[in-house]
């Protein structure tokens, strides 16, 4: 558990780290796209302005396209470019490059666009029951693993869940930087990515069989991600490449703040309906019925699968012995949600975690006395019938509740309401995530890394997993040391490239470390076995004729995983993190603002490799989390919509509260992921919280003071 | 028209459109790449710099304002002894994480840390809450800046000067 400083620290701190904004070649043009400005209709006739040379443009759209029109995804539906039907606010239209920026956009602005607009759909609740405004078939979940209950002597609660949008905001802004090389009929894509291979499919499907090859490699510097560059570059390397080619000249795209947040994938909106059965005395759940709606936006591309892991962790860190849960998509006119940090979780956490307070009040138990009777302990069954092998979440929650004090709390909170003005509360959340793709993913990747080992010792590892501010590069590197125990710098993950790194899958689904790092400490382990030496450096010095070499290893699943697609049942993940977490609360019942003051977070995420950098995902983690809690939200209607970091609100150091993290069982054989379980718990944490400072029941996001003078003024008429 | 400046402690001078944006000529003209474009509205401070001692966000500062003026980059700042001391804190805490705002931390930190020193956690916060980060939660940057007071303490204490 050592925190060593990470390897790409000093270089981003002073500015020499490159993003691609950073990159530029001799000849390149500045690229932009052109977008639809209405959320549904058709294209009637698009006007080029008069006072420019069309000649100095190269222009690209739906008819130029050598290869198929479909950005490559779980569900490939969607188009690169539209050929005149608009189903979303931003759906790209052309791809124009020039070799001014200036000019450019001065270009595209003037130019005119005649819509014919149709009635569109931007929120999940219009067209609820409605099929034809239903994606794919429902995805089910049946678990029956306790009696069948008597509804009389239970208490029946029925509840509505929502979340909204939420943008990634990554610092920097999507961009592509593409070069074609004719001679050797080539594209070659730079850019800010999560998924080189991904991105690399994209390209070959839109250019066909107008080249022979293309290679994807990552800029030097990816600033921030969160899932928000795992899908949407595929189609802006797509087009990008497609511009280059038609002009014979490097192309570069960046995007502007302003069309990354009105054009890229967000995380998903969701409606979740809860039914409960839970006998009074005990508070235990008998049974259970979850409801699981994401609005997928214009397309379904990768929304099936955030839909998968949505379902899946619906019933929380609980054991319902009986229980339903069924996941529907909904089409609507936005531009096609999707991965966002916790993937399909957040949502699902933030439904049962609310409801087990919401019926922690109306049986007239405490929300800790609900939780201890329903948490899910060792051997215990998943919704999906998967046992649980540990018993690490109760472990998380006493933790928690011996470090925040919880229950003394809850009570003088109770109390120092009823004596002052302004107002305090305290809430308490459990949280588990899966690591890894869901089911049979992993088994089907099948993943692969490389390493190679060098005349004077050097260690280059190769994977297709990136850097985007993880720190990922450091901590693989970490993994690796562990085993060869030479000096750090020596050790180094090179930057994603197709051409030369082994596809080891996406950086995505808290996988880097878990899947990925696993799979490179197995190889640096079995090198050490091969070469029979416990001094690496010391053998390659003496058997120097040998190197350089290079290793790899594929990934080999448990054969004891079975999972049915079908049914959902089985193993859904190989292993699961888990979290308890507490949030104190003051809020001012003058401004109806809520402000969050401490957040306790106790998580097992098995080992713990740099200590430093696991703390930086649970605090950022849980910062972006605080902020979809409060105050982040997207304006789907109407004008102005978001548009900018002015009417996106995102945390700032002012927003942070005290932060108490621990992590549990760090000595582990295993480093599961880490990633994503920060986002998941503490916006339900704030919620309850909320329940006890303001008095009022909100089962919706964000907490905004608005939010909570309407449902306050609505209570008490 | 001519811009005359001092740029990172040197003079220079600019024929250019006054109107452009400091941050665009500092990229394009001066390749200065620590200044870096996020949000382009003066809201997440990735494009602070110093101007006449002050930091401000260079995409809404027209080059004509910084005529007779002195600009310093994070370039600038990692060359001081006190930038190189805030660097090297914010590596120690391993404070960064995608790295793209961290150019605009240390120009905004280097402020404070030049003009007050001060360990106390709120007025940190209040002097580094125009800068966003999206990835760190900003609690190992606080963290740094306070390794920065007390390490400028230690050595005001043994008469060292920085």
């Amino acid at each position: 558990m050592k925190s060593k400083p990470r390897k790409d620290g000093l270089a981003k701190i002073i500015g020499k780290c490159r993003f691609l904004d950073d990159y530029s070649l001799e000849d390149m043009l500045h690229g932009y796209l052109l977008y639809a400005t209405i959320d549904k209709g058709k294209i009637k006739n698009i006007s080029y302005p008069q006072d420019y040379d069309l000649k100095e443009f190269t222009i690209v759209q739906a008819s130029d396209i050598p290869g198929e029109n479909i950005v490559p995804e779980p569900v490939s539906d969607q188009p690169f470019m539209t050929k005149g039907e608009v189903l979303h606010y931003g759906q790209v239209i052309m791809g124009i490059a020039h070799p001014e920026l200036k000019t450019l956009m001065s270009f595209i602005s003037a130019i005119k666009i005649e819509y014919e607009e149709e009635m569109a759909i931007t929120d999940v609740d219009t067209c609820l029951d409605d099929k034809a405004f239903q994606f794919g078939e429902c995805m089910h979940i049946s678990h029956k693993d306790g009696a069948k209950v008597d509804p009389e002597h239970l208490k029946h609660i029925e509840e509505v869940f929502y979340t909204q949008h939420q943008e990634q905001a990554y610092l920097e802004p999507q961009g592509m930087l593409a070069e074609y090389d004719q001679k050797n009929s080539k594209i070659k894509i730079t850019g800010t990515m999560q998924c080189p291979f991904f991105v690399e499919e994209a390209v070959k499907v839109i250019m066909g069989n107008a080249v022979e090859k293309v290679i994807v490699e990552t800029s030097e510097g990816i600033g921030g991600a969160f899932g928000g560059k795992e899908d949407f570059p595929n189609l802006l390397a797509g087009i990008t490449a497609l511009l280059a080619y038609k002009a014979h000249k490097p192309v570069k795209i960046k995007l502007e703040r302003a069309d990354d947040l009105l054009i890229t994938t967000k995380r998903h909106p969701s409606r979740v309906a809860i039914v409960s059965y839970t006998d009074v005395q005990t508070g235990k759940i008998k049974a259970v019925n979850i409801n699981y709606r994401l609005d997928a936006g214009a397309y379904q591309t990768l929304s099936p699968v955030v839909l998968h892991r949505g379902i899946l962790h619906a019933g929380g860190g609980y054991n319902l012995p009986r229980c339903e849960i069924s996941g529907f998509l909904q089409q609507s006119n936005t531009p096609p949600n999707g991965a966002f940090r916790g993937f399909g979780a957040p949502q699902a956490i933030f439904a049962i975690e609310s409801h087990l307070d919401n019926i922690a009040r109306a049986i007239g138990k405490s929300p800790l006395e609900m939780r201890e009777i329903n948490l899910l302990r060792k051997n215990d069954k998943m919704p999906s019938g998967q046992v649980v092998k540990e018993d690490h979440l109760h472990e998380c929650m006493q933790r928690i509740l011996e470090i925040s004090d919880y229950a003394n709390k809850h009570r003088q909170f109770e109390q120092y309401n009823k004596d002052h003005k302004d107002k305090k509360g305290i809430g308490l959340v459990m949280a588990l995530h899966g690591g890894g793709y869901t089911g049979n993913g992993e088994k089907d990747l099948q993943s692969k890394v490389k390493m190679r080992l060098d005349k004077n010792a050097n260690v280059q590892i190769f994977v297709a997993n990136v850097e985007m501010g993880q720190g990922a590069h450091t901590t693989l590197a970490q993994m690796v040391n562990e085993e060869f125990n030479i000096p750090l710098e020596k050790v180094n993950v090179q930057i994603p490239n197709t051409g030369k790194t082994p596809n080891s899958g996406p950086t995505v689904a808290s996988r880097t470390i878990y899947i990925v790092g696993s799979l490179l400490q197995k190889l640096a382990a079995k090198i050490k076995y091969e070469l029979k030496c416990d001094d690496l450096a010391g053998y390659i010095q003496d058997h120097q004729e040998l190197f350089p070499k290079d290793y790899e290893l594929s990934f080999k699943p448990d054969p004891n995983d079975d999972f049915d697609d079908k049914t959902n049942q089985g193993t859904a993940y190989h292993d699961f993190s888990w979290a308890a977490c507490v949030v104190e609360i003051d809020y001012d019942p003058l401004q109806y603002k809520a402000k969050v003051t401490k957040c306790w977070n106790v998580l097992d995420i098995g080992r713990v490799i740099n200590h430093d950098i696991a703390l930086g995902q649970v605090y950022g983690g849980v910062t972006q989390a605080l902020g979809w809690a409060l105050t982040e939200n997207i304006y789907k209607k109407g004008y102005p919509r978001t548009r900018g970091f002015t009417d996106y609100t995102l945390p700032t150091t002012e927003d942070m509260p005290e932060m108490i993290v621990e992590f549990i069982h760090t000595d582990s054989a295993v480093a599961k992921g880490l990633g994503e379980i920060p986002m998941d718990y503490p916006a339900p944490a704030v919620r309850n919280a909320l329940i006890q400072a303001a008095g009022v029941i909100i089962n919706d996001l964000p907490l905004t003071p608005e939010r909570i003078y309407q449902e306050i003024n609505r209570s008490s008429l | 028209m001519k811009i005359n400046f001092y740029l990172n402690g040197k003079e220079t001078s600019i024929d250019t459109d006054p109107m452009r944006r400091l941050l665009d000529v500092l990229r394009e003209d001066y390749k200065l790449t620590s200044v870096k474009e996020s949000c382009g509205e003066g809201e997440c401070g990735a494009c602070t710099v110093l101007l006449n001692d002050i930091p401000v966000t260079s995409c809404l500062i027209n080059i004509i304002q910084v005529d007779g003026g002195s600009v310093i980059t994070a370039e600038g700042i990692s060359e001081t002894p006190l930038g190189k001391l805030i660097a090297d804190c914010y590596q120690e805490t391993n404070a960064v994480q995608c790295g793209f705002c961290f150019p605009g931390f240390l120009v905004t930190s280097y402020h404070y840390l030049a003009n007050n020193p001060d360990l106390d956690e709120d007025k940190i916060k209040w002097a580094l809450s125009g800068n966003i980060c999206r990835c760190t939660g900003y609690r190992k940057i606080i963290d740094a800046v306070q390794l920065v007071c007390r390490k400028l303490a230690d050595q005001e204490l043994n008469h060292e000067s920085i």
